[in-house]
Formats: structure tokens, C-alpha cells, sequence
């Protein structure tokens, strides 16, 4: 698996720069997404974990599921506009997983695209989504994962 | 706007927590939006509780004696614990652009904001320091407790300050059963708990200490906060707002779990190096440590370090208790007479041992 900085980025992902988040599209067209290892080393230990319900649409760009970390609370914010139709529970009930498994057991919820053509566009993958973290990583001062 | 260098300060004095929710909610958008400046703002508490954001008010709040007695209860937009408030603390709260840090984690920004509170306090002749993860103590006692939120590119970060406090409505407020409402559960509080009025023969005036803290603020952060600038005519409107939305049950009931998931438990160890007692709360939803008190007849010094290993084991996931312990006793010198690391761990298990076979 390659990594930046010392964080795990799995080459097959799709990478929101911005919002610091995963997500893959499958066969029927739902979104999976979660945080990637560079969000939670900045996080450190996750203890709590709220995705919104599903049914709930979320925009582009706003929050999609809170996690707390140290008494701080931030938000996972979804990378394109749709409808919740699944939340992980496992993580709800045991938020450290986002920690221990970020690309896998640790996904935080699955959402149905509402434009998954116009909005996917600033998704990056592969090389160029590694190159664009390490640019954002040097930007933020990060020290590595 | 970008976040410059001049800031704005804010003193909103006594609301009721609906209020100052609002304005938390209104401040930290309208900042992360660049459409208001870095703020400084004091704020005043009428009576009330505050769960923490991702917090069950059943599971951590007496409401019945929080209704007898008008005491107001609210969700806070930041993370952590329930606390009780009244006017005889003192909120500070940072709406910051995260320019101003760095690429710092949120450790290191809550260090930083923490160590200028401090710095500020030692001012006024406290001999305050910051306690990780989020705490500023005085000799080992927590004084001011803290908290944040992230938005965007910006950060709101709070804090309490106990000028005063009022131990047994504040224990009474909060979920404590009541037969641990005991003599020895408020002696406890004091024991890790401090104020201003017990630390200090004469308390400084209130705006004494505000200008203390503002100018520890704007040397840590390099910010000046100016005052004057108010607020502005879209932050007004987004606080009324809120206060519909956080005056709903939908808000401050959101998050619903049963408070059989966070039992009290408690344990004797009797050991080679003396007598450990321990009283706990956990979460067996999450299978972790909520808080715990240890106390007993033991040696082990600097004594501050009993208040530094509860601190440092809140939140610690039940398989993770030994290797933490063992953590804590690396990081920290210990002087201990006949006393080591794993008394702990097993002061721990024998508390933990009933609670695992009821959760199977």
C-alpha cells in the first residue's frame, strides 16, 4: 500500500483533498467513505462517532457524521451531495475502529450521489492523490503519521 | 477576511445557556465563513447543566433535581463531559482561524491555547499550569476545564474558570446515584477540584481577571482582540436562530442512551504497599472508562500523580487499562513504597470483573 508521510493510502481510493476523506463507488452506485490516516493522526483517539441518520441528504462540503477527539468535535464532511442509506454502527459503538482500520472496518456511512458526475470531479486517485497530500501535508506543517 | 492579526473582543456577560449556545453556533459559522474577525469573548452562565456534544442527558444529567431547582439543561457544540455552571464561573471561549496554528494537531492547538490561560492566571498569582489532555490545575486541582470545535477552517475553543464553586449542587446537578452523594464523593470533588476563592486569600475582580486572561491570549496567539466591535448585524440573526433550534428537545435530547449502560462500580485492592480504593464510572456501550477516583492508604509520590493517572485513564478502553497503566508509571517518576504499576491494574480488573461477565 503506498504511503505519505507515514500514512496509509490505499492506491484504489478516491480522495477528497479537502475534506480529508476516502470513498469508493460500488457496482450499485453507493458511495462508502470514511477518514483517511492522515484525518485521524490529526484527530488522534476517536471516542465518540455521530453520522447523521440515514434518509438524511447531506450537500457537498458539509457535515456528514461528527467524531471527538481530546474534547474537540469536527466534522466528516461528505465529499459529494446525497442521501444516507447506511451508518457503520460498529463504529458507533466502538469508535476507536476508525483509528485501528480507517480504509476498512472503520468506514463511517454509505450514501446514494444525488450528481455523482458533476461533483466527482475534484476526486483524486493514485499518484495524484498522493502528491496532493504530501503538497497539503507540507502546507499544514504535518510531521507524519 | 483571513484572520489578521486584530481580533475582537467580546464580553457578553450573564445568559442563560440557550443563549450562549447560540452565540457559539452564530460566532464559529461567521468566522469560518471570513465574515467576522478572531474573537475573544467572556461569557456568564445563569444556572445550568451542559452535556458534551456526543453526551446523553439521561445519562448524565438529574433532571429531577435540575427542575426542582431551575437549573437550565443544554447540549454544548464542543466535545467532553457534563458540567454544572452559574454565575460564579467565568466562560472564556477563542474563535480562531486555523492559519494561526500552523499545521498543529489538535493536541498541540489545545496546548497552546491552554498554556496562554495558564500563563494568564499566573499572572494574577495562581500557580496555574496546563494538565493534558485539557486541563489547567493549580497544585494537581483542575481550575478551568476546556473544550473545542472545528468548522471549516476555523476553531471555537471554551473554557470554564472556577472563580467559585458550589461542590454539592454542582455533584447534586449532575448524575451522581445518591448513595454516592456521600460526605466522602464531595470530599472527593474538593480533592480534584479547585477555585480561585480557595486558592487565593483575596480574589481579583472580575475584570481584573478578564484582562489577565486577554493579555496571556494575545501574547501566546499573537492576536491583539480590540474592543468595541460588537456583533455583527448577520451573527445576530444567526443567534436567534439558534436559539429556536436549541431550545428544541430534538437538540438537546438528540443523542438518547440509557443510563444502565454507564453503571457506578467501585473496588478494594489490599496490597503489599497499602489499602487502593477505587470508585468508576464506565461506558459499557463502548466498553471503556467514563472517569474513575482513586483513593486509599498508600504511598506514592509527587501526590499529584493519583489525580494525574485518573486523568490520564479517562476514556481508556477496558482491553487497553494495563498497557496504560504501565504507559503512564514510563512517562511519569514515580516514588512508590512497596507499591508498583500492575497494583493498579489489578485494582482496575477487580472492578471491572463483574461488569465483563454481565456484558459476556
Amino acid at each position: 500500500m503506498a504511503t505519505v508521510r507515514g500514512c496509509d493510502m490505499p492506491d484504489t481510493l478516491l480522495y477528497d483533498i479537502d475534506a480529508n476523506v476516502w470513498c469508493t463507488l460500488d457496482d450499485e452506485g453507493l458511495l462508502t467513505l470514511g477518514m483517511t490516516a492522515y484525518a485521524c493522526s490529526l484527530s488522534g483517539d476517536i471516542v465518540a462517532c455521530m453520522p447523521r441518520k440515514p434518509g438524511k441528504e447531506v450537500q457537498q462540503g458539509k457535515s456528514c457524521a461528527t467524531v471527538e477527539s481530546g474534547k474537540w468535535v469536527g466534522p466528516v464532511k461528505a465529499p459529494v451531495s446525497g442521501e444516507i442509506v447506511e451508518i457503520n454502527h460498529q463504529v458507533v459503538d466502538d469508535p476507536a475502529g476508525i483509528n485501528e482500520d480507517p480504509y476498512g472496518a472503520g468506514w463511517l456511512i454509505r450514501l446514494r450521489p444525488l450528481d455523482w458526475q458533476a461533483e466527482s470531479t475534484h476526486l483524486l486517485t493514485g499518484r495524484a492523490a498522493q502528491d496532493a497530500y504530501a503538497a497539503k501535508m507540507d502546507e499544514e506543517g504535518f510531521g507524519g503519521c | 477576511m483571513t484572520g489578521g492579526q486584530t481580533g475582537r473582543l467580546l464580553d457578553t456577560g450573564l445568559l442563560s445557556a440557550v443563549q450562549n449556545m447560540a452565540m457559539n453556533r452564530a460566532l464559529l459559522s461567521s468566522r469560518a465563513a471570513g465574515l467576522s474577525p478572531d474573537t475573544l469573548r467572556f461569557l456568564q452562565f445563569k444556572p445550568c447543566v451542559l452535556v458534551g456534544y456526543h453526551q446523553s442527558v439521561e445519562q448524565e444529567i438529574n433532571r429531577r433535581y435540575c427542575n426542582q431547582f431551575g437549573i437550565e439543561i443544554q447540549r454544548r457544540v464542543t466535545g467532553g463531559g457534563a458540567i454544572y455552571f452559574d454565575p460564579l464561573q467565568l466562560g472564556w471561549e477563542l474563535y480562531l482561524g486555523r492559519e494561526h496554528f500552523n499545521g498543529a494537531d489538535l493536541g498541540g492547538i489545545t496546548r497552546r491555547i491552554c498554556e496562554a490561560a495558564a500563563t494568564g492566571l499566573r499572572q494574577l498569582g495562581l500557580n496555574a499550569s496546563f494538565r493534558p489532555r485539557n486541563d489547567i490545575e493549580v497544585a494537581g486541582r483542575k481550575i478551568s476545564g476546556t473544550g473545542g470545535i472545528i468548522e471549516g477552517d476555523a476553531v471555537l475553543y471554551q473554557g470554564t474558570l472556577i472563580i467559585d464553586i458550589d461542590v454539592e449542587r454542582m455533584a447534586s446537578a449532575l448524575r451522581i446515584p445518591a448513595e454516592k452523594l456521600n460526605d466522602k464523593a464531595l470530599s472527593s470533588a474538593h480533592e480534584r477540584v479547585t477555585s480561585m476563592r480557595r486558592e487565593m486569600n483575596v480574589v481579583p475582580a472580575l475584570d481584573q481577571i478578564k484582562t489577565a486572561l486577554q493579555q496571556a491570549f494575545e501574547s501566546g496567539l499573537g492576536i491583539g482582540f480590540k474592543s468595541g466591535l460588537g456583533l455583527r448585524t448577520s451573527e445576530t440573526e444567526l443567534v436567534r436562530e439558534s436559539v429556536d433550534e436549541f431550545s428544541s428537545d430534538e437538540w438537546i435530547y438528540q443523542v438518547q442512551r440509557s443510563p444502565v449502560e454507564t453503571p457506578n462500580c467501585e473496588a478494594r485492592y489490599k496490597c503489599k504497599g497499602g489499602l487502593l480504593q477505587l470508585q468508576m464510572r464506565v461506558d459499557l456501550r463502548h466498553r471503556r472508562i467514563k472517569q474513575c477516583w482513586i483513593n486509599g492508604d498508600f504511598f506514592l509520590r509527587p501526590a499529584r500523580l493519583v489525580n494525574d493517572l485518573e486523568n490520564h485513564l479517562r476514556d481508556c478502553p477496558f482491553m487497553k487499562l494495563e498497557q496504560s497503566i504501565r504507559e503512564f508509571f514510563t512517562q511519569h517518576e514515580a516514588d512508590m513504597v512497596s507499591l508498583v504499576p500492575d497494583d493498579f491494574t489489578r485494582l482496575f480488573q477487580i472492578a471491572l470483573d463483574p461488569l465483563q461477565e454481565t456484558a459476556g
